[in-house]
């Protein structure tokens, strides 16, 4: 078998069971891997009731058919499970290079169930398997445990993944990491990992990836690397990582400054990709075979934070507990608070939404310190927000309930619909720090229908809109019209979300990263069709590659739709709807602009074939894409989610 | 080849999102299928116009000019 290993590993805690599952060539075929593999395995056994934090309840972490590969950036991996901060599906992909290396131990996919006695960590030694005890690994960083493991196991050059002390807390928006730094940030599976009793897994690979085309494969690589040299946006994320995108977000109005009360700020510089390199940046890094490397990594010199050493920070982890909770003035407190969500090993962006929800809830008074134990919430307390990480990471005072994200904290505290208006949430999780009243229309369609919940900044990644005026002709060559690479237009972006989030998808199944493809738009899906075909030796065309996207795009939202969650979820804070955008600075380009949802999603709707009424994926549709199991279960509930006694519920959450 | 009349095609050219009207309307005229369908809205554009081409509905010329402009330039030719 060419590309991939061919088999999953499944690993029952609560039994010690190990266990290898050959994948088929039918399996393979339609799920392609890594996030296809793992949405199958969370939609066949992880019941829509089940509670994420039961141990029945699965973890899976998939690479795909070119991971290992010298293919751009082929070391990602996605994690997914039934999120604890939503109660739906969740997913979250990230970098490193354990992906790589657990492809050459043998494997395609780790499933985890059950719940170990005591924290343990699994060791994958190529096909030696091993459940380890790990107390006294428990409360320790990442970065604590990642040298710890390499010591007892005496190689410095194994890789592993990890949680920090926030997801042994089950803190709801816990994260994972591979090689210390690289986060898989979103939906919580942290926490399923905490609550299964699982510090990590260390994998060592002997093995290799066999290729069925050599020759066109190291053709098509080095075609491809070479293009990459020029390409305007490698170049911005190499030399400036995910960071080169806070002047641009403050010029056009998408910069989250205090909870999005505005898009703009005089003082966004202090915190730029530019002035990051110029003052704290030690070094940069790049994950496996990439040819990008956005990767940044910090060393603070100057104040009271000095001598601060962390991998990071990306656009996506620094604007949340920077402005995001109105701290912008000293830029080495954001890199500070960085620091801390790495190191407790949470979701950057839930705890910077969940803190700025927090804050404005003090602000108009909807809570007081009566409620925080003292904590004055006030916009730009940085003192306030390096308390507050490690008490939400250890669920301590105040913390244990923001530890809850968002939604679940308003409900918490009994704040009713006026505490929801300022959770910036959608199905349950925070939305990035990226207002579609600037960033794009696009992205905000994306956002109301990402099948993880309020992303989606990585779901569908309308780039056509961000970069695509960078590329002349390639938004006429995919969408027919150049008009879409403005940003705040609804021209074409109902089609644009369709198509982007479908190859999206696949390019997660592939387990490559977003940023090298349909962000450089130096890839596009031709070239990876021909990487993936000198891999594996078959014969995948286009529309192939864009429909195992559409496939698994449908489950996943059908399993939302199991959890009653369709047609009437589907939007975005209403802030964005309803207040225009105040002016920050003078040369802001989107002054006034509201985001006009809903009108592009009865056109979204008809590309996607969702049922008008329920939103659900339409029973044509799903069996067209071999979904006819998901047709049947999803019979009944159409007209169970159309019953008054559902229309009256409000679902913030599951 | 005509296969739609000029105001049918000021009709195209002024929708924000053409792409499912469009290939539904070449649907219609039977001068895609299904399968042709659904490839153009899994491909994109490009994929239009390559099967309009092959289909010998418009030219090379006419093929290019589209690449070139987009949409409109495309929806015109369809009603020349
Ligand atoms: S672009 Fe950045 S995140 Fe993506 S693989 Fe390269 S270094 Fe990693």
């Amino acid at each position: 078998m060419y590309g991939w290993a061919g088999q999953r590993l499944r690993v029952d805690l609560s039994t010690g069971t190990i266990t290898k599952e050959p994948l088929t060539y039918e399996y393979r075929r339609k799920w392609m891997g890594g996030r296809g593999f793992n949405s199958d395995v969370i939609y066949n056994e992880v019941p829509a009731n089940l509670d994420p934090f039961d141990p029945k309840a699965r973890v899976c972490f998939g690479v795909g058919p070119v991971s290992g590969t010298a293919a751009p950036s082929t070391g990602r991996v996605t994690v997914t499970c039934k999120s604890p901060l939503t109660g739906g599906f969740g997913d979250s992909n990230m970098g490193g290079h354990w992906g790589a290396e657990l492809k050459y131990a043998g494997y395609d996919q780790i499933v985890v169930q059950g719940r170990a006695k005591h924290p343990v960590y699994i060791w994958i030694d190529d096909d030696k398997v091993e459940i380890r005890d790990a107390r006294h690994l428990w409360g320790k960083f990442p970065r604590e445990a990642d040298q710890m493991i390499k010591e007892e196991l005496g190689d410095e050059d194994i890789h592993i993944v990890l949680i920090g002390p926030a997801g042994e807390n089950m803190v709801r928006f816990a994260c994972t990491f591979n090689d210390v730094w690289r986060a898989a940030g979103r939906t919580g599976h942290g926490g399923v990992i905490g609550s299964k009793n699982l510090k990590g897994i260390a994998v060592r690979g002997s093995g290799t990836v066999k290729i069925a085309n050599p020759k066109a494969m190291m053709d098509v690589c080095n075609r491809l690397r070479q293009a990459f040299k020029p390409d305007p946006m490698k170049i911005g994320l190499y030399e400036f990582g995910s960071l080169c995108l806070i002047n641009v977000a403050n010029r056009d109005g998408w910069f989250p400054w205090r909870n999005f009360q505005g898009g703009a700020h005089p003082l966004a510089n202090n915190m730029s990709g530019e002035t990051h390199a110029k003052t704290v940046l030690k070094h940069r890094e790049g994950c496996f075979a990439c040819p990008i490397c956005c990767g940044r990594f910090t060393h603070i010199k100057e104040g009271k934070w000095a001598g601060e050493e962390f991998g990071g920070p990306e656009y996506e982890h620094a604007v949340p507990t920077g402005p995001r909770v109105g701290i912008l003035e000293d830029a080495n407190d954001i890199w500070h608070n960085a620091r801390l969500t790495n190191d407790y090993g949470m979701d950057g962006i839930e705890t910077g939404g969940v803190i700025s929800a927090a804050m404005e809830w003090y602000e108009k008074g909807l809570i007081t310190t009566k409620e925080t134990g003292g904590l004055e919430l006030e916009w730009g307390n940085a003192e306030v927000v390096d308390k507050l990480i490690p008490m939400i990471a250890t669920r301590k005072g105040f913390g244990a309930i923001l530890a809850e994200g968002a939604d679940r904290a308003s409900d918490k505290l009994g704040l009713g619909d006026k505490g929801h208006y300022y959770t910036l949430t959608t199905r349950g999780m925070t939305l990035p720090g990226d207002d579609p009243r600037g960033l794009g229309f696009g992205y905000g369609l994306s956002f109301a229908m990402g099948t993880r919940g309020g992303c989606d900044h990585l779901r569908s990644l309308c780039c056509l809109e961000l970069s695509g005026a960078l590329y002349p002709g390639l938004n006429t060559r995919i969408l027919g019209d150049e008009r879409p690479n403005k940003p705040v237009t609804t021209v074409g972006k109902p089609y644009m979300v369709y198509y982007e989030e479908n190859q999206k998808a696949t390019t997660d199944c592939l387990q490559v990263c977003c940023f090298t493809t349909h962000w450089c738009y130096t890839v596009l899906t031709p070239d990876q069709v021909e990487y993936l075909n000198a891999v594996t030796g078959l014969d995948f065309t286009e529309e192939e590659f864009q429909e195992i996207g559409e496939r698994v795009y449908n489950l996943e939202r059908a399993y939302w739709a199991r959890q009653m969650s369709g047609a009437r979820e589907d939007v975005v804070p209403e802030r964005f709807t309803t207040e225009p955008m105040p002016q920050g600075v003078d040369y802001q380009t989107n002054v006034g602009v509201v985001f006009p949802l809903s009108e592009m999603l009865k056109k979204y709707y008809k590309y996607r074939e969702y049922e008008p009424g329920t939103g659900f994926p339409g029973e044509r549709k799903l069996k067209q894409l071999g979904l006819d199991y998901v047709a049947k279960d999803l019979a009944p509930l159409r007209s169970k989610y159309l019953s008054e006694s559902e229309k009256k519920k409000k679902k913030y959450y599951y | 080849m005509a296969i739609m009349t000029k105001a049918q095609a000021k009709n195209f050219a002024e929708m924000d999102d053409f792409m499912l009207e469009l290939c539904d309307f070449l649907k219609s005229k039977s001068v895609i299928d299904a399968t042709t369908h659904r490839s153009i809205l899994l491909k994109g554009f490009s994929r239009m116009v390559e099967c309009l081409q092959e289909k010998k509905v418009i030219s090379a010329r006419e093929a290019k000019e589209a690449m070139d402009k987009g949409f409109t330039s495309l929806v015109y030719s369809l009603a020349k």
